[in-house]
């Protein structure tokens, strides 16, 4: 861990850090708020086409219970975007494109270890997707408040929650750097990064809609992240140690291959 | 004491096995290269684009590792000790990149603390190649490629380091800033630091450096104190008579001849006083000797495959004199 690393992507990512914290804060209000408008009415159409309920639950998530809303807030492509910010673009530009502009190699040039700037990196994005997570659950908060149905939740699960969404957006940050350093340039880095993100959305979000396929949903990282049953249930403790599992293999992954590779002179 | 040795120093790049059927080859970049840099000298290293320059100044600072072969720079080896190489060296990669968003100062500030060490050229630098506090403050982005290159000087040795490793340092300055830079490096020689700059630009080695090594397609071909690689070369020699032309055939060091009515020119190579003894008489009205420029001696390194073999063998002799 480097401090000068450390303060310097601070400084870099303050404003955008401040633009998702407030655009995940206004989504996280968004859910509750539907759920208050649209969920009870939503729950009665349902009851009387029962056909459809499984078609209502995208990723997961549904609309006629308050969990369910939630749900479907965390597995929605806006918040995953919105997360992606630091869980996606941050580690590829930081190694990858960092080393495509050639920027890398006047800090790699000075002591500063190869693992330590990576660990910086990591921890950093794990102090952003902190952030941009509880801002997400704050606004859910605020809003349940204000529209009377935070009676519905357990606050006490909220940790837990957090915790889940975190361990999510690690594993695919970690994910997103093993191939940051595994390449020269930032296109491959993110191609890969893409394919195996937006191939565990599709099986997540196939499996969820479409019983015969709902074995694929253990393929995907997004399965398990399930806000409804940590709502309902507390911790997920299979769910956080796979999460962790998957992230810390690609942490030893970039740990080992970042300093072994040759950091050939920017194109 | 030596600031960097290298030993067989190589590096060999394959091309890579995808898409599958792709022919694998691999690229040469650096083969054997077994030089020594003393300490308090300034080092030039020459050749061409893609000689092997770049190549080298990444495996002396770790960013690259050797196929095989090794060295040592400040007494650390450059696969174990590269954090405390790089703790003690200031570098200047070639075409440097900067951080757009940041200021000139900013830049400064972040790359000097990267050192964890204070900076105390920066203000004798700043000044020198004029750099304003005015123009410091503004968005390196708004930077010609000329205030760039200032700044990555500046960064360079603002922390005082004991070894300079400049890739083409001069690239983009105006000849007003460059012989600010020349003097620059003067004065770290003076203050016992070492520097090893690559270029290809003939004329500064030549003004600058003690010792040159020159390199062509990953392999060194020439390594020689400036002042030895220009005095075995051959200066040109242009007189007018008033009268028979003198007689140099068969005088020491003197080749090519060529005369006309009135005129004379010829090649003269080591030791002028033979020549000077064989024309004494003759009735010459002006004479020209032309002084050894390093750049005839480069392009004669690079002119055929033999010269450069036999400048390899100089090159090895010259290494194995230094042993003993």
């Amino acid at each position: 861990m480097n401090a000068t690393v450390f303060r310097q992507v601070l400084r870099q990512q303050r404003l955008r850090l401040l633009v998702v914290v407030v655009a995940l804060t206004a989504w996280g209000t968004l859910m509750p708020i539907v759920y208050s408008s649209i969920g009870p009415q939503m729950a009665s159409i349902i009851k009387q086409f029962p056909a459809f309920e499984q078609m209502a639950h995208f990723g997961g998530g549904d609309l006629f219970s308050l969990p369910g809303t939630i749900s479907l807030g965390f597995i929605h492509p806006i918040a995953i975007a919105l997360l992606a910010v630091f869980a996606i673009a941050l580690p590829l530009s930081g190694v990858a494109g960092e080393r495509q502009r050639g920027t890398l190699e006047i800090v790699l040039a000075r002591p500063v270890s190869r693992r330590s700037y990576y660990v910086t990196l990591q921890v950093a994005v794990i102090l952003f997707i902190g952030l941009a997570m509880a801002a997400t659950l704050v606004g859910t908060v605020l809003a349940c408040s204000a529209v009377n149905v935070i009676d519905q939740l357990n606050l006490a699960t909220f940790p837990a929650l957090w915790l889940n969404g975190v361990l999510l957006y690690f594993a695919i940050a970690a994910i997103a750097f093993a191939a940051s350093v595994s390449f020269d340039r930032m296109g491959p880095a993110a191609g890969v990064t893409l394919v195996i993100v937006l191939v565990a959305y599709f099986l997540q979000i196939i499996g969820s809609l479409w019983p015969d396929a709902a074995w694929l949903q253990a393929y995907s990282l997004f399965h398990y992240l399930q806000p409804d049953l940590i709502l309902a249930g507390g911790l997920q403790v299979f769910d956080c140690v796979l999460l962790l599992v998957v992230g810390s293999i690609a942490v030893v992954y970039a740990l080992i291959v970042f300093p072994r590779r040759d950091l050939a002179a920017p194109t | 004491m030596a600031v960097i040795e290298t030993h067989g120093l190589s590096k060999h790049y394959g091309t890579g096995r995808f898409p599958p059927g792709r022919r694998h080859e691999t690229v040469r970049a650096l083969h054997e290269l077994t030089v020594s840099v003393e300490e308090g000298e300034i080092f030039g290293f020459l050749g061409p684009n893609g000689a092997g320059k770049t190549t080298t100044i990444r495996l002396l600072l770790g960013l690259i590792h050797p196929t095989s072969g090794g060295a040592r720079v400040l007494d650390h080896d450059i696969s174990g000790g590269s954090l405390a190489i790089r703790a003690a060296t200031g570098y200047l990669p070639g075409g440097i990149a900067l951080y757009d968003t940041l200021t000139g100062e900013q830049t400064l500030d972040y790359l000097g603390s990267l050192y964890g060490r204070p900076t105390p050229l920066r203000g004798e630098l700043t000044d020198r190649l004029e750099m304003s506090a005015r123009t410091l403050r503004r968005p390196v982005r708004d930077y010609s490629r000329g205030m760039r290159q200032k700044i990555g000087i500046i960064q360079a040795l603002q922390h005082d380091p004991e070894l300079a490793i400049l890739d083409e340092p001069t690239e983009g300055l105006d000849p007003l800033m460059q012989h600010a830079f020349y003097d620059l490096l003067d004065e770290r020689r003076k203050a016992g630091r070492t520097v090893f700059f690559s270029s290809h630009v003939l004329s500064e080695v030549e003004r600058l450096c003690d010792r040159v090594a020159i390199i062509r397609a990953g392999e060194m071909v020439a390594l020689s104190n400036v002042a030895d690689l220009l005095a075995h070369r051959k200066r040109h020699v242009e007189m007018r008579l008033d009268g028979a032309p003198p007689t140099l055939d068969g005088v020491a060091g003197v080749s090519n001849i060529v005369t006309r009515p009135g005129h004379l020119s010829c090649e003269l190579e080591g030791d002028v006083r033979p020549f000077l003894a064989a024309i004494s008489g003759a009735a010459i009205t002006d004479l020209t000797i032309e002084p050894a420029r390093l750049e005839e001696a480069f392009l004669e390194y690079y002119a055929d495959e033999d010269a450069a073999e036999v400048a390899a063998a100089a090159a090895a002799a010259h290494l194995a004199d230094a042993a003993r």
